[in-house]
């Protein structure tokens, strides 16, 4: 394809805008593997959960998915709260996390995806809603609102959940559970029960982030898969835990993935991820803002 | 352990030797589609056995058996373009003749190219990820399935997405039918695995990867070269995969990226040894050959999509229940119910909760299949019987003083339930699928009712310890 700087600038503009639904997708994988250290790999699966979901209420009641999305958020955070103590008693407690815990969310996320699969067939579905079609011109730049309406709401979460790690107890006992859990139970928190709120609220996310990713393209259910390598490289390039890395990484990762696919062809997009994985891995494992 | 005594020449010896009476039993039967199956189950040996080797003996959890499954596989349809295309890359010469003899290659020769392709793979994976902690291999390996998928796909040599066909031929000298040649190979690549598996867990080797998997950092501590190890477990296991790999092309016929990177293999490779039990060769191949073989079963009377959800609920289930997985819970047993030498006794409870589990599995595949098409009822209820042997089994594994009565319970419920069957469906098979079922049914309900294992599950589990 031809260079030219209105298609570099679209393309930039494009990738931040990506960039942000990138960061919701991330934050939640950012709080439980960065944070609690639960390395949840069928967090992809809750995402996808989410899309469909949005996409039932959507199609039956007429709603918009965001409301959709919200509405959802306690379920979720229910669902988070469960699995957090399935996975605390099974795994935690006896200390067998690291092979048989990861072998758990292999599982959790291989049932829901075939689930999925078993109830709504491999076709694609897509939401309806009124700013699915238009898009905003400024100049040659082009920002079409299915992609800017995600990544506002991707923002204000982002913000909503810094504003709550960083100004709340909970949310700083949160961040301490993973530094000192003596420290914790002497300020009288209970890490068990933190920690089961702060994965609750990594689920709460996947409700939101899934109504995004249904109105940003139409999902079926093994497109979760192409977001396990995303996640895991944006979460690990912004240093675990950090969310301002986070949302840097995120925003990088979109920019690069939308250079590629303007300038190399979209099916290589999904190998970019895995490039910045194994370099931030090989080269600066503590990632951009790591600790 | 019974029977860890025997040499490793020896063993291997009756490795050969069960093998042979395995093809000769094939032979006897002579049914094409027997091949077909059970290539199958011992490719997930195979696969089973190699992540064992990093995931088992090392405690490293590896999600992207898929793609070195798949690297073995594209290797052999590699070449096998290249041999199609010789005159194309070179002239007319003597490069091109010599060439031109030797392709195309025999499978064994392919099995060694797929297994150096993904041992490099997987070596050059673990040098970048596994010098941090274990996490970050497993996201690693997981995210490489996606990227080696989409190398292929725009690889068009190797057909891209569109797929690649391999034609076959019809039959091979000497062995005649090709599926049987296929069959043949890949028996010869499970005993493979299973000596090297075998040999690495009873060297000096196996111990190192104890040490890792029990605490790394001691290990470090005390000299243990552990990225070395870990290299060499993850470089042999990834080797293995692609071995397994390599004839797959050939079995298949049509090979598309979708198809060699599918999920299955990942799940399976893992939930296998999970099963069958991960600290010995012993367990994937219980694992795999139970599994592999349900999976045969359920594709045949329900769908592919359900026998997957099987084995993910399974995995599941089983890491959180009976992590040590079904030889785990045979030794475990073994040591508090019959601790100096085996007791008749504890092998008849041993025998019947084997068969607990077994039928169980079985009866829920069937179970489901009759209770979605033909039979609702009888289909539910043998669902309700199965899932009630099972924990039967397991509780009896466990020593657990809930565990005859269950176990009781659901044998006698297994006695009508094998009667309408044969009833319904009045054919051979089912006249002696059922009607076995039944007799042990019989004898193992007089088992449970017996003095002595009354006696063994009458104690509390504390005193069974002590008075054993």
């Amino acid at each position: 394809m031809e260079f030219s700087a209105d298609l570099l600038v679209n393309a930039i503009v494009a990738g931040l805008l990506l960039g942000g639904f990138y960061a919701a997708v991330t934050v939640g994988i950012s709080i439980a593997f960065g944070i609690l250290d639960i390395v949840n790999i069928a967090h992809p699966a809750f995402i996808i959960l989410g899309s469909y979901v949005a996409y039932i209420i959507n199609s039956t009641l007429g709603v918009d998915p965001l409301i959709i999305s919200i509405v959802m958020l306690p379920v979720f955070y229910a669902l988070g709260s469960v699995i957090y103590q399935v996975y605390y008693v099974s795994f935690e407690k006896r200390g067998q996390e690291a092979l048989r815990g990861l072998a758990f969310f292999f599982g959790l996320l291989f049932i829901t995806e075939v689930m999925l699969i078993l109830v709504f067939g491999v076709d694609y579905r897509y939401v309806e809603a009124a700013y699915i079609g238009p898009s905003l011109r400024i100049g040659f730049v082009a920002f079409p609102l299915r992609m800017l309406v995600p990544c506002i709401v991707a923002l204000l979460m982002f913000l909503a959940l810094e504003l709550f790690l960083s100004r709340t107890f909970t949310g700083r006992a949160v961040n301490a559970v993973a530094q000192d859990q003596l420290a914790l139970r002497l300020m009288a928190a209970d890490p068990t029960r933190i920690k089961s709120i702060a994965f609750g609220i990594s689920i709460a996310t996947c409700a939101i982030a899934g109504a995004l990713l249904i109105i940003i393209q139409p999902v079926e259910p093994s497109v979760g898969r192409e977001y396990i390598g995303r996640v895991f490289a944006i979460c690990v390039l912004g240093g675990l835990g950090s969310l301002p890395g986070t949302l840097i990484a995120a925003m990088l990762l979109g920019v690069i993935e939308s250079l590629t696919a303007t300038f190399y062809g979209p099916s290589w997009a999904p190998a970019v991820a895995f490039g910045i994985l194994l370099i931030t891995l090989a080269v600066r494992p503590a990632g951009l803002l790591g600790r | 352990m019974y029977g860890s005594t025997v040499r490793m020449p020896l063993f291997t010896l009756a490795m050969v030797g069960v093998g042979l009476i395995v093809y000769l039993l094939g032979k006897l039967i002579a049914i094409d589609y027997l091949y077909f199956a059970g290539y199958t189950v011992l490719q997930f040996v195979v696969l089973a056995v190699a992540w064992n080797i990093l995931g088992g003996y090392c405690g490293y959890v590896n999600f992207g058996s898929a793609a070195f499954f798949a690297m073995g596989a594209y290797s052999s349809v590699a070449l096998h373009k290249f041999a199609a295309a010789i005159d194309k890359f070179f002239d007319e010469g003597v490069i091109a003749s010599v060439l031109q003899a030797i392709f195309p290659l025999p499978i064994p020769v392919l099995i060694v190219f797929g297994g150096i392709i993904s041992g490099l793979v997987g070596l050059g994976t673990g040098y970048l990820t596994l010098r941090l902690r274990g996490a970050f291999f497993a996201i690693a390996t997981l995210a490489l399935a996606v990227v080696l998928q989409t190398l292929v796909i725009n690889w068009d040599f190797v057909g891209g997405s569109r797929g690649a066909y391999i034609i076959r031929p019809q039959s091979i000298p000497v062995i005649g039918s090709y599926i049987e040649y296929l069959f043949l190979i890949m028996l010869a690549l499970t005993i493979v695995a299973l000596c090297v598996a075998r040999a690495i867990e009873r060297s000096q080797l196996g111990f190192g990867f104890a040490t890792i998997r029990d605490d790394e950092i001691a290990a470090e501590a005390s000299g243990v070269p552990t990225l070395r190890l870990k290299l060499i477990a993850t470089t042999v296991s990834g080797a293995l995969m692609g071995m397994a790999g390599a004839p797959f092309p050939y079995y298949i016929g049509y090979l598309e990226p979708a198809s060699a990177f599918g999920l299955a293999y990942a799940v399976n490779a893992i939930a296998m040894p999970m099963i069958g039990g991960t600290t010995n060769w012993i367990g994937p191949l219980v694992g795999a050959i139970l599994l592999g073989m349900l999976q045969q079963v359920a594709s045949v009377t329900i769908s592919s999509a359900v026998n997957l959800l099987i084995v993910g609920i399974l995995l599941v289930v089983f890491v959180i229940i009976a992590p040590v997985g079904l030889v785990g819970l045979v030794q475990e047993f073994l040591r508090a119910a019959a601790p100096d030498r085996l007791t008749p006794r504890a092998l008849g409870v041993l025998l019947i909760a084997s068969y607990g589990i077994v039928a169980g599995m079985f009866g829920v595949v069937f179970g489901l299949s009759a209770a979605m098409a033909a039979a609702p009822a009888v289909g539910a209820f043998e669902l309700v019987v199965s899932v009630l042997l099972i924990a039967a089994a397991y509780g009896l594994l466990k020593l657990q003083s809930w565990a005859p009565v269950l176990a009781t319970v659901s044998f006698v419920l297994l006695i009508p339930l094998g009667i309408i069957q044969v009833w319904a469906v009045p054919s051979l098979v089912n006249m002696i699928m059922y009607g076995s079922a039944v007799a042990i049914a019989v004898a193992a309900v007089a088992l449970m009712q017996s003095a002595g294992v009354k006696s063994l599950y009458s104690l509390p589990r504390g005193e069974q310890r002590a008075t054993s």
